[in-house]
C-alpha cells in the first residue's frame, strides 16, 4: 500500500512538474544547451551545469533543479555527437563511445548511432532514476544511525577514493588534490569557535571560500587555456543520415543495457568519479563477455550502446550519495550540490524530513529530462550538430566571460572573481602536472562537514579515538580507508603475491600429497 | 599533461613545494589557540580550530616527501641534476619564448587584467568586448606571428591603464570629464580592432575571421550582459558609459 502510495506521489509530482508550459521550456532548452555543452569538444556538462548555476540563483529550488538536471543530462549525452561524427569525443564521458561510434559514422552509420546513443541514453538515465528512487530511503535510514565519527570517515573516504580512481599518474597526486581541497575549506572563520583561519586579516575571507566559484575556476579556467594552448582544430564531421530510434537492437540487448545501468550507477555512486569511468568499465565488460570481441573497435553497435547507457545511469547513479550524504559522486553532481547550497538546500541523512518530497522531484526531473533529452536527439540533432562547426577559438573566450560573470552574479561579490581566477590558474598547472582535480573539488566540498564532524565526534568522547573502534560502521569505513591507502603501496602488494604464492603452493602440495596416497592406496 | 619522464621531473618539485605548503599550514596552526581561551572559552585540543588544519598540514608534508621520494627514485639523482642545470641554461629561455608558452601567456594577462584591472573600474560592457576583441582576434587568426604583435599591442595597453590607475590620474580627470575611462577604454578598443585590420593586411581568409570575429566580440558581451542586467536584475561590477546609456534606453522604454 506503502509502495503504491510512493508510486502515486511520484506520478503526482511529475504531471505537476509537466503540467507548466515553462517548464517544459525551461527543460528543453536546458536539454538543447546540454546538448550543446556536451557536444562540443572542450566543454563538459560540469562546465554547463557550473555556468548555469548563476542563471537559476533567482528561480525556486524546483525549477533550478529542473534546469540543471537537465543540463547534466544533456551533456552526458551530448558528448556522443562529437565522438560519433568527428572522432573527438565532446566529453571524457563519450570517450569510449568513440572507439566504435566513429567507425559506424565511417560506414554511413552515424543516423543509427546517434539514434542507438540517445535511447540507449535515455534508458540509461531512466534505470538510474529508479535506482535512485529504490534505494534512496534504505541509505537514508542507515545514516541516520551515523554519529559525528561516521561522518567524518565518511568524508575522508570519499576524498581518499576520488583522488585514489580520479589520478591519471601516481595515486598520491590524488590525495594531494583531496588534502588541498581540505584546505580550501579551512579558510574563513571555524564553524564551531568562529576563530579566523587563513584569513590574513582580509575580512571577505571570513566567510570561507565560496564554493561555487571556486568550482567555476577550477572546471572552467583550465579548460579554456588547455583548448587554445594546445591549437586545438576540429575535424571534419561526418554525414548525419536519418536518426532511427533503434527499439529493435535495443530489445535484443536488454541484459546488456541492465549489466551497463548497472555498473553506471554503481560507479556513479562512488564519491568523486563520474561518467568516463563508467563508459570505459561498461565497454570492458561488453567486450570481455562478448562472442566476438575482435569487433570492437571496428564499429561494434553493441559497444555503443553499453557506453552510453553506463554513463547516463551515472547521473543518477551520482544523486545517491548526493542526495542522501552530501557526498557528490560526479563532477557534475558536486556543482549541483554547490547549487543546492545556494537555493538552501543541504543534501544529507535530514533531507528526507527538511524536504520529504525532494528526492522524489529530483526522480521525476530525472524522467522528463531523459524524456525531454530523447525527443529532442530525435528530432532536432541534425540541427543540433551544427555547433560541431564552430571553432574553440570563437566560443572559448565567451566561456571566459560566462565564468566571470557566473561567479560575480552569485553573491555580487567581486571577490569571487579574485577567487576563482587564481584556483583556475592554479588548477590548470596541477592538471598539467597529473593532479586530477574532482578530488580538489571533492575536498572544498566535504572540508567542512569533516572538520565539523570531527572536532564535534572528540568533544563527544572527550578526546578518546576509541568509538572508531568500538562502533561497527566506524570499524568497517576505517579499515576501508587504511586497506585504500596501503593497497596503493608496492610493499603492500608484494606481501600480497608472496601470501598468495604460498596459499596456492601449499593447496598444490596438499593436492600433489593426496594424489600420492591415492595413487598408493 | 606532460610527457612522464618530465613529469617525474616536475614532481621532485612539485613535491618539495607541497612538502613546503604543507610545513606552513602546520606553522600557521600552531599560532591558533590550542589549550588557550578564545571568546571567554577555555580550549581543549580536541575542539580547537587548530586541530584539523594540523591533520591536514602534517598529511600533505608527508605526501608531499612521499611524491618527492618516488620521483626521485623514478628519475635517479643524476636526471636531476641535469633538471636543475637546465634550469639556469639557455634552453629555459628558448622554452620560455616558444609559441605553446606565448598563447599562455596571452591567455593569462587578458584573464588578470579583465578581472583584476578592468572589471572593477570600466564600464562592463566595454570591459568585455576589450576582452573578447583582443581575445577573439589573438587566437582565431592562428598565426604565431599575429598573435605576438597583438599581444604585446594589447600589453601596452594594459600597461598605460595600470600606470593610469596607479597614479590616481583617473581621479584628476574624472572631475574635468564624467566616463573619461570609458572613453579611453573605447579609444583602447578602436586602435586594438585598427591595428588588427592593418596586420591582417589583404588576406580574404583572414578578414572573413576579423569580421566574424569582432561581430561575435560585441554581440556575446551585449547578449550576456544583458539578460544579467535587465532580467536577472544583477548590477554589473562597474557600471559606466555603456551601462548609462542603455539604463535610459530601458527605463524610458519600458
Amino acid at each position: 500500500m506503502m509502495l503504491l502510495e510512493r508510486i502515486g506521489a511520484y506520478f503526482q509530482i511529475v504531471f505537476h512538474l509537466a503540467s507548466d508550459p515553462l517548464n517544459i521550456l525551461i527543460l528543453l532548452s536546458s536539454v538543447v544547451l546540454g546538448i550543446m555543452f556536451g557536444a562540443m569538444p572542450g566543454l563538459t556538462s560540469t562546465l554547463g551545469v557550473a555556468l548555469l548555476t548563476a542563471l537559476t540563483y533567482g528561480m525556486d529550488t524546483a525549477t533550478a533543479m529542473l534546469c540543471l538536471l537537465a543540463i547534466y543530462v544533456g551533456g552526458t549525452y551530448g558528448g556522443s555527437y562529437a565522438s560519433i561524427l568527428i572522432n573527438i569525443p565532446g566529453t571524457a564521458a563519450s570517450a569510449a563511445t568513440a572507439l566504435d561510434g566513429y567507425p559506424l559514422a565511417c560506414k554511413g552509420e552515424a543516423g543509427r548511432a546517434i539514434g542507438l546513443t540517445t535511447t540507449a541514453s535515455a534508458i540509461g538515465t531512466i534505470i538510474s532514476m529508479l535506482f535512485l528512487v529504490s534505494i534512496s530511503p534504505l541509505i537514508s535510514f542507515f545514516a541516520l544511525q551515523f554519529t559525528s565519527f561516521e561522518f567524518f570517515l565518511l568524508a575522508f573516504f570519499g576524498i581518499l577514493i576520488s583522488g585514489t580512481l580520479t589520478s591519471p599518474d601516481l595515486v598520491i597526486k590524488g590525495w594531494i588534490a583531496g588534502f588541498l581541497g581540505l584546505f580550501l575549506a579551512c579558510v574563513g572563520r571555524d564553524l564551531l569557535q568562529f576563530y579566523p583561519r587563513f584569513t590574513f586579516g582580509i575580512s571577505e575571507l571570513d566567510s570561507g571560500v565560496e564554493v561555487v566559484p571556486v568550482l567555476i575556476g577550477a572546471f572552467g579556467i583550465p579548460q579554456i587555456i588547455q583548448v587554445l594552448k594546445e591549437q586545438f582544430q576540429i575535424g571534419e564531421a561526418q554525414k548525419l543520415q536519418r536518426i532511427l530510434p533503434e527499439f529493435g537492437t535495443i530489445v535484443r540487448n536488454i541484459p546488456r543495457i541492465i549489466r551497463s545501468a548497472l555498473i553506471g550507477v554503481g560507479i556513479g555512486a562512488v564519491p568523486g568519479i563520474g561518467e568516463d569511468i563508467a563508459a570505459w568499465v561498461s565497454y570492458g565488460a561488453a567486450k570481455n563477455t562478448s562472442k566476438h570481441p575482435e569487433t570492437f573497435g571496428k564499429g561494434e553497435i553493441k559497444a555503443v550502446l553499453c557506453t552510453e547507457v553506463a554513463n547516463n545511469a551515472c547521473v543518477g547513479g551520482a544523486m545517491i550519495p548526493l542526495l542522501n550524504l552530501g557526498i557528490p559522486g560526479s563532477p557534475p553532481a558536486a556543482m549541483l550540490l554547490g547549487a543546492l547550497m545556494l537555493h538552501g538546500v543541504t543534501p544529507g541523512p535530514m533531507i528526507t524530513f527538511e524536504h520529504p518530497t525532494f528526492i522524489m522531484e529530483v526522480a521525476a526531473i530525472l524522467l522528463l529530462a531523459s524524456l525531454s533529452m530523447w525527443v529532442v536527439g530525435m528530432l532536432l540533432a541534425k540541427q543540433v550538430v551544427k555547433v560541431l562547426r564552430i571553432p574553440p577559438q570563437l566560443f572559448m573566450p565567451i566561456i571566459g566571460v560566462l565564468c566571470i560573470i557566473g561567479s560575480y552574479s552569485l553573491g555580487m561579490n567581486i571577490w569571487n572573481l579574485y577567487l576563482m581566477l587564481p584556483v583556475g590558474i592554479v588548477s590548470y598547472f596541477l592538471i598539467e602536472m597529473g593532479y586530477p582535480i574532482a578530488p580538489l573539488v571533492i575536498g572544498v566540498i566535504l572540508g567542512p562537514m569533516a572538520d565539523e564532524n570531527l572536532r564535534r565526534a572528540l568533544m563527544v568522547s572527550q578526546g578518546s579515538f576509541m568509538p572508531v573502534f568500538t562502533r561497527p560502521v566506524s570499524l568497517i569505513l576505517f579499515l576501508v580507508i587504511v586497506w585504500t591507502v596501503v593497497s596503493q603501496f608496492p610493499a603492500y602488494r608484494r606481501f600480497k603475491d608472496k601470501l598468495l604464492e604460498k596459499i596456492f603452493r601449499r593447496k598444490s602440495r596438499k593436492a600433489d600429497y593426496d594424489v600420492d596416497r591415492s595413487e598408493e592406496g | 599533461m606532460i610527457e612522464k619522464e618530465k613529469l617525474r621531473k616536475t614532481d621532485v618539485y612539485s613535491g618539495i613545494a607541497i612538502f613546503l605548503f604543507g610545513a606552513w599550514i602546520v606553522w600557521q596552526a600552531t599560532k591558533m589557540p590550542m589549550k588557550d581561551s578564545w571568546g571567554g572559552v577555555q580550549n581543549v585540543w580536541f575542539v580547537s580550530p587548530a586541530l584539523f588544519p594540523l591533520f591536514i598540514g602534517t598529511i600533505i608534508m608527508l605526501l608531499g616527501l612521499l611524491l618527492f621520494r618516488t620521483a626521485l627514485k623514478a628519475i635517479g639523482t643524476k636526471a636531476f641534476g641535469s633538471s636543475l642545470q637546465w634550469l639556469f641554461s639557455k634552453d629555459l629561455l628558448q622554452f620560455l619564448n616558444s609559441v605553446p608558452i606565448l598563447r599562455f601567456y596571452a591567455m593569462a594577462v587578458l584573464l588578470l587584467s579583465f578581472v583584476f584591472l578592468n572589471i572593477p573600474r570600466i564600464d562592463f560592457f566595454l570591459s568585455a568586448v576589450l576582452f573578447l576583441s583582443a581575445f577573439i582576434t589573438m587566437f582565431y587568426f592562428d598565426e604565431a606571428v599575429l598573435l605576438k604583435k597583438l599581444f604585446f599591442f594589447y600589453l601596452a595597453g594594459t600597461a598605460f591603464f595600470i600606470i593610469y590607475f596607479a597614479a590616481d590620474i583617473d581621479g584628476l580627470l574624472s572631475r574635468l570629464l564624467p566616463y573619461v575611462k570609458d572613453i579611453l577604454a573605447l579609444a583602447f578598443i578602436l586602435g586594438y580592432c585598427l591595428y588588427a585590420w592593418r596586420l591582417i593586411g589583404s588576406s580574404p581568409l583572414l578578414r572573413k575571421k576579423y569580421r566574424t570575429g569582432l561581430i561575435v566580440a560585441i554581440v556575446a558581451p551585449f547578449a550576456v550582459g544583458f539578460i544579467f542586467k535587465y532580467f536577472l536584475l544583477v548590477p554589473m561590477p562597474s557600471e559606466g558609459l555603456v551601462v548609462a546609456i542603455l539604463d535610459a534606453v530601458w527605463y524610458f522604454e519600458f
